[in-house]
């Protein structure tokens, strides 16, 4: 069962948090292993997985980048840093010296605000191209649309996906120093 | 099925609760009082003293007398290091991985001692019950790792009690505190005890508890205080410090710890150095500024982990003894904003929640479900010395992660695998949870095998590990060799060890019963000498009837229940007769009655 299937939900990214959390819960109150405690082995075994299951699903679904990772997985696309452009990386290369005189502390506290509100701001960027992308998606999936326009935007997504974690791992690494 | 108790086992006292009727309550101990100290103290004789006796003899007997063992649990030698100076206990050498202490001779490990506190409170609430208490609910704090857990699991085990849940003990607060009844809500809960601090944040609604954040610090609690105290102390006695001194040191600020809490001002007096100062609550607030400072960090932590600012928190919940320190309460209302709760005993509230949670297991409440987070993220090393999370801190549990493995020879057999658990980048910094082999894998060229390797972390927040090769679906055998605890066989050996106590268990709770069943036959006894037929013995046997409450009397106060027996046997059979009588008038009077009825 993949973790779309644990939550009766289709394959799309567009998922109402507040519905999710409310099966959430009502799956949890079934399966639970408090309420097999005192049952047979196999029963508890049984509470075990399909908890853990549930709560694997739950933690991946909920969140909106998390969620798209999963999607691409499922069908077997792997975000790739090879994939991403030159200049990009170029501009990564950059961002990655400035965050590097912070972290030696040789930055001046208005260099450090530039750096973070920098960082913050292409990080922002790139949710809402996630959020665009994602919403394209779910667009073609609804429509049926032609296996080659799925397959386009799973590697669209893919791309998003490569390019935006450079942006969280400079901005993890910027936070670890403050 | 036997009931199922909860149990807080505590760094300096630990409690034993149980709900009935639908409400939870603590049960008291043998002594009366209700909480039992952590401490235990071992006679040369052999006998075992655990609570306010073993207590009584910390200042004379401090090296055979352990407390604060919690704070070894789950913990090698080079983890306490900075503790021992300040602590009397002797240290086997063996004590890299496991601490052992060594008393009489003999090596204890700290499950081992932890257990004779557990065995204590079965033995208490089995006399409050008058039945056997079999299995439990214990707490542990909920920033606690993977082996101070297994640690607290196998202390259960060797004590004969089976564990059916490792519950957190800020989140058993939050049952405790009933809050299910506001339906909705954001709560945190700071639990300052004597040896741990934790912070967890819960979303309630509609009777589900889900944690959102836990931080904490394994490592902070009332000893760190008394420890600043305890220095103040012996810096103006000056000269070299004796060790020998520390417990009654120790004592003394405790006391005037305590008082502070109430007055503005207390006096530190240890007679047996002829010390005494006095010392003002301003005085204390800026000696323990630091530490309460550092509950702060995890505090502004968990916030973060929830995503959440600290007005969004709608109720604060306090637990543990240090949360009556005044200096306490302000900073934590500073923090959120609102004046947090402390109605319930801050001592009890944990041992309150675990008897809830017990309750749950035991089937007696469905409306209340616990969901609880893995405070620690958990990875794995890869190439240079990287740790690789698998399953993030602040997941809700149970949860699992796979990962898939491979070999990088031909012909390769085994692959090792090395599981830590913390949040830092590098192995080095992390906790070293386990090492393993994945072993007999098929030979087949290098990068061919596929191992699938499932890593679940339990409701009670431990790790179990299985492995698959997925070419050939074979499942392999895995031999989790933990860091820092003990492996089966050690706890096996153990538990045959802890037979002979085991032993003193079934015994005692045979006297327990025995003197319930006493008490029911003395009560029926005084009832049926009440009745009329009570004429129609002879002298004679009223006599033996008055000689055989006496003796049995008597034989409630022995220690054996043999002896019991035999009084209540002797009492019986002299009140055979009485209840024969008693038997045949009351037939009589329920067909007297039946035939006024008939004929009316």
């Amino acid at each position: 069962m993949n973790y779309f299937e644990v939550f009766d939900l289709p394959k799309i990214l567009g998922i109402d948090s507040g519905a999710l959390e409310k099966k959430f819960h009502e799956l949890s109150r079934k399966y639970h292993p408090d309420y097999f405690s005192t049952g047979s082995d196999e029963d508890k075994q049984k509470a075990l997985t399909m908890t853990s299951l549930l709560n694997d699903a739950y933690r991946t679904l909920r969140h909106p980048v998390r969620r798209v990772e999963y999607l691409l997985e499922l069908e077997g696309y792997k975000s790739d840093g090879s994939k991403v452009p030159k200049s990009f990386l170029m501009e990564m290369f950059e961002i990655n010296e400035q965050v590097e005189e912070v972290k030696s502390g040789s930055a001046t506290p208005e260099q450090v605000a530039a750096v973070r509100s920098d960082i913050e701001n292409r990080a922002a960027r790139f949710d809402s191209q996630i959020e665009k992308a994602s919403a394209e998606w779910d667009r073609l999936v609804t429509s049926h649309a032609p296996d080659a326009e799925l397959k386009a935007q799973l590697s669209k997504l893919t791309e998003v996906l490569s390019e935006s974690s450079y942006i969280r791992n400079l901005e993890r690494d910027l936070e670890g120093t403050l | 099925m036997s009931k199922i108790v909860g149990i807080d086992l505590g760094t300096t006292n630990s409690l034993v609760a149980i709900v009935e009727n639908g409400v939870p309550r603590v049960l008291p101990g043998r002594d009366g009082s209700r909480l039992v100290p952590s401490i235990i103290h071992f006679e040369e004789g052999g006998e075992i003293l655990v609570g306010n006796s073993a207590k009584a003899r910390l200042i004379e007997n401090p090296k055979n007398t352990i407390f604060s063992i919690k704070r070894f649990m789950g913990k090698g030698i080079e983890d306490v290091r900075e503790d021992l100076p300040m602590l009397p206990f002797d240290v086997a050498g063996d004590s890299e991985h496991v601490i052992r202490l060594k008393i009489f001779g003999k090596d204890y490990t700290p499950p081992q001692i932890s257990a004779f506190i557990l065995r204590e409170l079965k033995q208490n609430a089995e006399a409050a019950l008058g039945e056997e208490v079999a299995s439990a609910v214990v707490t542990v704090p909920a920033y606690f790792n993977d082996a101070q857990r297994q640690a607290t699991k196998d202390a259960g085990r060797i004590a004969g009690l089976d564990v059916l849940r490792i519950v957190n003990e800020p989140t058993a607060a939050s049952l405790a505190y009933g809050l299910n009844e506001k339906q909705h809500g954001t709560i945190a809960v700071y639990d300052f005890g004597g040896g741990t601090f934790d912070i967890s944040i819960l979303k309630l609604s509609e009777g589900i508890f889900e944690v959102l954040s836990t931080s904490g610090d394994t490592h902070l609690g009332g000893d760190d205080i008394d420890e600043h105290l305890i220095r103040l102390v012996m810096t103006e006695i000056g000269g070299t410090p004796d060790a020998s001194t520390i417990p009654s040191i120790r004592k003394a600020v405790n006391k005037a710890k305590e008082e502070l809490s109430s007055s503005q001002e207390a006096e530190i007096v240890i007679d047996s150095l002829k010390f005494r100062r006095k010392i003002t609550r301003a005085e204390f607030n800026a000696l323990i500024g630091p530490i309460v400072e550092r509950t702060l960090k995890p505090c502004r932590q968990a916030l973060k982990d929830a995503g959440l600012k600290p007005d969004a928190i709608s109720e604060v919940v306090m637990v543990g003894g240090s949360t009556r320190i005044p200096l306490v309460r302000e900073r934590v209302q500073e923090l959120f904003g609102r004046v947090p709760h402390t109605e319930l005993n801050p001592d009890e509230v944990v041992a309150l929640g675990a008897a809830v949670q017990a309750d749950i297991l035991g089937g007696g409440k469905r409306d209340m479900l616990l969901l609880d987070v893995t405070p620690l993220s958990l990875g794995i090393e890869t190439m240079g010395g990287v740790m690789s999370k698998i399953i993030p801190r602040n997941s809700t549990i149970p949860a699992s992660a796979t990962e898939h493995f491979t070999t990088y020879v031909e012909g390769q057999t085994n692959v090792k695998i090395h599981v830590l658990q913390g949040e830092r980048e590098l192995v080095k910094d992390c906790r070293s949870l386990a090492q393993f082999d994945l072993k007999n894998i098929p030979p087949m060229p290098a990068g061919m095998p596929r191992i699938g390797v499932k890593f679940l972390i339990d409701a009670d927040g431990i790790l179990n590990v299985s492995a698959q090769e997925e070419r050939t679906n074979k499942y392999q055998s895995i031999e989790v060799k933990p860091t820092y605890g003990l492996t089966d066989e050690q706890v096996e050996g153990m538990i045959l060890d802890s037979f002979e106590y085991a032993e003193a268990d079934i015994e005692a709770r045979q006297v327990i019963e025995a003197r319930n069943e006493a008490e029911l036959v003395l009560n029926a006894t005084e009832k049926g000498l009440r009745d009329e037929n009570i004429s129609e013995l002879s002298n004679e046997e009223r006599a033996e009837i008055s000689a055989s409450v006496t003796h049995l009397h008597e034989a409630v106060k022995s220690d054996s229940h043999t002896v019991i027996r035999e009084a209540i046997e002797r009492l019986s059979k002299a009140t055979q007769r009485l209840a024969e009588l008693n038997m045949n008038s009351a037939i009589r009077v329920a067909l007297k009655d039946k035939r006024v009825r008939e004929i009316q």
